[in-house]
């Protein structure tokens, strides 16, 4: 493995890590809600609808930036029967073919095709359906992006670090 | 031979998935250089694929799903501050003196482990650290001991709250909505996720008590394989058996029962109940940043892992959908001879030869959306395919060579315990599970009735 690579690997590994040990929280955050939530309808027989939408964005940030932290923590299951199997460099070379033909396709993908989708709500700064709701639809809706993005981003460091076990 | 073309894919998903890079990767990935391959060849309207950000916008918004995280922080923290280990030895040590107590006391706990946490390797694993140490050392034949504990391990999946019904019931009820659409309704019927929490109680209990009885019979009639456990090793008092078992038991019992009722929704029983454990653990000084940060952190992995397996599977769905999958699966069904009995014959044995390889999380998002709205359009009941997909899977998990639950417990038990005598042990409990199975194939009210009744 080159020094390049290595410590081009080590900064995004290092920024995934971080990123995933703060938005963690955002777990007990929306668990914290949903109980308030369940405390206002239950007890006072209030209804929210600010408050009840916030746990979509909770939730969806919490998927949207904790997916790259789940592919460096090697959190996304794979189907191991073969692969454990496989000597060193033969997993490595799936591991590279799939950074590239897979996550690297998926990603772009999404990215591309969810533009247009994203810039139309930005347009409008589209907003809640529910007047009472929160008006950062387009927000929730760039998460797309996103998401796909932070993953091809962690996809570099994967294929980078794959390539090296794959050269040794 | 176009028209065959999304049975390709389906083969050519499941090829590449045996690779081993991740699933949610290479489900996406595949369908997307499929589609584009079809593109180039003229067979694959691109506007498929322009469906696909809204559909990923649409996972964002569903509201079903929030209650993944909310059980799994619930779960997690049940394990983290070991409140589901201190019931597991403490019920133990209280009947282990019965002939088969302890057996039996390991089914039971572990009804109420997989109950907490709902993942089979979660709880596999817990149960094979804790629970076949003592069983080995209390004289149990390896292989009952082993039998039993991956048999009760995959209970995690049926015995409601599990994260498996909560996304089944996701994925059912999108299929039946479809199907009614596709048959022309206005206003079609739902279920919900309570409904199939309602529909699994009594195939559950049904088969923790099987489980409970056969080993309570072998103890009987063959107790050197299931000899009564010398008292005095681990004496437990009453008193602390009852603290120990009752709070998780009642916080359990609450979320449940809250959902089954109809008092609130998956997502705030959960929410509620993942603050209920956190107390319970601080009532026992387990509660620290640490152990909180610990199990936030699982609940990103897993969350995060099940979210992406949704996209990647909605990813395979557009395209599958694209090249005229779904009217390919219904002509194949309806033209099955046998029908009904014959197309669900044949899912079951997909889906049973399919958790050979995939996970339930895998199954359900792949084929239940392709195979749901044929079944269900025929007249299938959706809890009963419900319950059925989950018993199903769980048999599957169960069945040797290939069962998820015997590599999980391989790869925590002792060289004492041989791989030979896990399977051994595990055929006996796959016979239950088949014969359940059968029962409510001949009994579909085992099932529905319950839902029906608390409707």
């Amino acid at each position: 493995m080159t020094v390049r690579s290595a410590a081009v690997i080590s900064a995004i590994d290092t920024f995934s890590e971080r990123m995933g040990r703060i938005i963690c929280w955002l777990a007990v955050i929306e668990v914290l809600v949903v109980v308030v939530i369940v405390l206002l309808r239950y007890l006072f027989s209030i209804g929210h609808i600010g408050l009840q939408e916030s746990v979509m964005y909770i939730n969806s940030a919490l998927f949207a930036f904790g997916a790259t932290y789940t592919l460096k923590a090697q959190g996304h299951v794979r189907v191991d029967f073969f692969y454990n199997r496989l000597a060193g460099k033969a997993q490595a070379l799936v591991d590279m073919l799939g950074a590239v033909l897979f996550l690297g396709v998926t990603g772009v993908f999404i990215i591309w095709s969810s533009w247009d989708y994203v810039a139309l709500s930005w347009s409008s700064f589209e907003g809640s359906a529910e007047s009472s709701g929160l008006p950062i639809v387009f927000l929730l809706k760039t998460l797309i992006p996103v998401l796909a993005g932070l993953l091809l981003l962690q996809g570099v460091a994967e294929f980078l670090r794959a390539l090296g076990k794959f050269r040794s | 031979m176009i028209e065959l073309l999304p049975l390709l894919l389906f083969l050519v998903v499941c090829l590449f998935l045996l690779a081993g890079y991740p699933v949610a990767f290479t489900l996406a990935g595949v369908s997307l250089l499929f589609a584009y391959l079809g593109m180039a060849a003229g067979v694959f309207d691109g506007a498929f694929l322009d469906l696909i950000p809204n559909r990923i916008y649409g996972i964002f918004v569903n509201q079903n799903l929030y209650a993944v995280p909310m059980f799994v922080f619930m779960g997690t923290m049940l394990e983290k501050s070991r409140i589901a280990e201190e019931l597991l030895e403490n019920m133990e040590a209280a009947f282990a003196g019965l002939p088969g107590g302890l057996g039996i006391s390991v089914v039971l706990v572990g009804m109420l482990l997989a109950a907490s946490t709902g993942i089979v390797g979660a709880t596999v694993v817990t149960m094979g650290i804790l629970s076949l140490p003592s069983m080995l050392k209390a004289g149990y034949r390896p292989s009952l001991a082993g039998g039993t504990i991956c048999a009760t391990g995959t209970l995690g999946q049926i015995i409601p709250p599990s994260i498996c019904l909560i996304l089944l019931g996701e994925v059912i009820s999108n299929a039946y909505q479809q199907s009614q659409l596709n048959a022309g309704a206005f206003a079609p019927d739902f279920v919900t996720i309570g409904d199939l929490f309602a529909g699994a109680v009594v195939p559950g209990l049904l088969l923790v008590l099987a489980y409970a009885m056969y080993v309570g019979i072998v103890a009987r009639f063959d107790p050197d394989a299931a000899p009564p456990y010398k008292r005095g090793s681990r004496e437990v008092s009453a008193r602390k058996l009852f603290s120990g078992l009752l709070p998780p038991v009642v916080l359990m019992v609450a979320v449940l029962g809250s959902i089954l009722f109809g008092l609130a929704t998956p997502t705030e029983a959960a929410g509620v109940g993942a603050v209920g454990a956190a107390l319970l653990a601080l009532g026992r000084r387990k509660l620290n940043i640490g152990v909180l940060r610990e199990v936030s952190l699982e609940t990103v992995r897993l969350t995060s892992m099940a979210y992406l397996i949704l996209m990647g599977a909605t990813i395979f769905s557009s395209v599958f959908r694209g090249f005229g999958g779904e009217q390919l699966i219904d002509e194949i069904f309806t033209g099955l001879p046998g029908g009904v009995f014959s197309a669900t014959l044949i899912v079951m044995l997909v889906i049973f030869l399919l958790g050979f390889i995939l996970d339930f999380i895998e199954i359900t998002f792949l084929v239940v959306p392709m195979v749901g709205p044929a079944l269900l359009g025929m007249g299938v009941d959706p809890i009963w395919l419900g319950v059925m997909i989950c018993v199903n899977l769980q048999t599957s998990f169960l069945t040797p060579p290939f069962g998820f639950s015997l590599f999980y417990l391989r790869s925590v038990a002792p060289d004492e315990l041989p791989t030979g005598a896990i399977y051994r042990g595990a055929i006996p409990f796959v016979l239950m599970q088949l014969g359940i199975l059968l029962l409510l194939a001949l009994q579909p009210g085992l099932a529905t009735a319950l839902p029906e009744l608390l409707r």
